[in-house]
């Protein structure tokens, strides 16, 4: 979902795009939710967040999977960035040098205020205006 | 005067058993709580030893060690079980803290101020360490609360300045593992020097691409594989497997844990699939992702009161002038240890 539409006036022309990360319980809904991250990652010419905060832990299929997103962007022009949601899902993103490699944020809001972000930003606002 | 001694050693809760009964209960929550207890070693040393130690200079010929893993408190009836044993004085050390303390230096000072009760602290608080006179042992109520309640104004806490850090705390804990690598204080990694400021235990596994930068202690039998690196400021316990390519930085791997491949552990403080993160606060279950686990020994002991058995008994064997019988008529397990 584009930024704009979840945060509304205050974020209007915003071309971020926030994914929430997949945590569905069942194999079969990792699945889908695995492919509709990975997709988004493909086609998106903003930057992207992967949101992890509906996430109360992250198991091997998690980090598989954020390890995936990782090399998807890796040689695009993608810029991702993850949103930890919680303090354990920061330290397994440390543990696992995940945040070596993609800047991790507590919140989406800090995400939002990162300086690459912000400049594409203004870039965007600058084309619009 | 006869003075006897006691040493409480808090039980740490079975994460094993809250993980059966609410599978979610560690993953859902950020849990801030230590994960180890006090009878973990810290570069190969056992702290009990080293509180033994100190009371058998004391001219102190037994001790008794319990246990008790709900509210660590020793029970009045035992204390005043004590004083009908003829027991005039009892110094009652509540493992949670490692002090470089003089005993007799305590001892002289709650005589000398003739309090019934006296509390050793330093500038952070009560060291968990305390004398109690006849008096303190007959008095009345359910428990005696040695090391929770503030210290009552009609008491002269004994006031500690030399070396003393909280075990149960992993950040003071790991600020020991540092001093204690460094010289910083009296204690010495157990084990071989290597080179300057490099510990290692006895048939310890290192791959020749191992990196270990010190200051370091690596315990025994532990494995080191290929591409690992090791320090500085760690200390990786006895009997545990890091595997290829993991760091571990600053940081404490408790016994029998084995830690995964490409892991990158900086100030923290791993108890099998258990990390405490010390930037963070927080405790993150590794197991789930396959990050970590606990090396699971050939039997199982649950309870720290059976470690504590086990562990007398193998000294004991070690050292025949040591020998212990649990006590007939205490409620709470007790073991006499003779020092």
């Amino acid at each position: 979902m584009k930024g704009a539409d979840m945060k509304g006036a205050a974020m209007k022309t915003v071309p971020w795009t926030i994914l929430p990360f997949p945590c569905a319980s069942s194999s079969a809904g990792r699945r889908g939710l695995r492919k509709d991250v990975l997709i988004a990652l493909r086609v998106s010419g903003s930057p992207v967040i992967v949101d992890l905060s509906g996430c109360g832990t992250l198991n091997h299929e998690d980090i598989d999977l954020l390890l995936e997103c990782v090399a998807q962007a890796a040689g695009r022009d993608t810029k991702v960035l993850f949103v930890a949601g919680s303090r354990v899902n920061r330290v397994l993103l440390e543990v696992t040098h995940i945040s070596s490699l993609v800047p991790v944020f507590n919140s989406v809001k800090e995400a939002l205020a990162y300086p690459q972000v912000a400049a594409e930003n203004d870039v965007e606002d600058r084309r619009a205006s | 005067m006869e003075l006897g001694a006691v040493v409480v050693v808090p039980a740490r809760e079975d994460l094993t058993a809250i993980d059966e009964a609410q599978p979610h209960a560690l993953r859902a929550c950020e849990n801030p709580r230590p994960l180890y207890s006090s009878r973990m070693p810290i570069l190969g040393n056992d702290v009990l030893r080293s509180w033994m130690e100190r009371v058998r200079k004391l001219g102190v010929q037994s001790l008794w060690l319990t246990s008790n893993p709900r509210d660590e408190n020793v029970a009045c009836s035992a204390l005043a079980g004590f004083a009908r044993q003829g027991i005039e004085r009892l110094l009652v050390i509540k493992l949670k803290s490692y002090a470089e303390m003089d005993l007799a230096d305590l001892l002289r000072f709650h005589c000398e101020n003739r309090n019934p009760v006296t509390e050793a602290q330093d500038a952070r608080g009560q060291l968990g360490v305390c004398l109690l006179d006849h008096l303190a042992l007959h008095a009345t109520g359910e428990k005696y609360e040695f090391s929770c309640a503030p210290t009552d104004s009609g008491r002269t806490p004994y006031q500690f300045r030399g070396y003393a850090k909280r075990i149960l705390s992993a950040r003071e804990r790991q600020e020991l593992v540092g001093d204690a690598l460094t010289g910083a204080c009296a204690m010495r990694p157990l084990g071989t020097q290597i080179r300057e400021q490099v510990w290692i235990g006895e048939g310890v596994n290192l791959a020749s691409s191992v990196r270990v930068i010190g200051p370091t202690y690596i315990g025994a039998r532990t494995i080191v594989r290929a591409g690992a690196t090791i320090g500085p400021f760690a200390s990786v316990e006895r009997d545990c497997v890091v595997d290829c390519g993991t760091s571990v930085e600053r940081s404490t791997v408790l016994p029998h844990t084995y830690l995964a491949p490409g892991l990158l552990i900086r100030h923290g403080l791993v108890d099998g699939g258990h990390l405490e993160d010390l930037n963070w606060g927080t405790v993150a279950d590794l197991e789930p992702a396959g990050l970590g686990s606990r090396i699971r020994r050939r039997e199982s002991r649950r309870q720290a009161f059976s470690e504590i058995a086990t562990d007398v008994t193998s000294w004991a064997a070690r050292a025949s002038t040591w020998d212990f019988a649990p006590s007939p008529t205490a409620s709470q397990p007790w073991l006499q240890v003779q020092l």
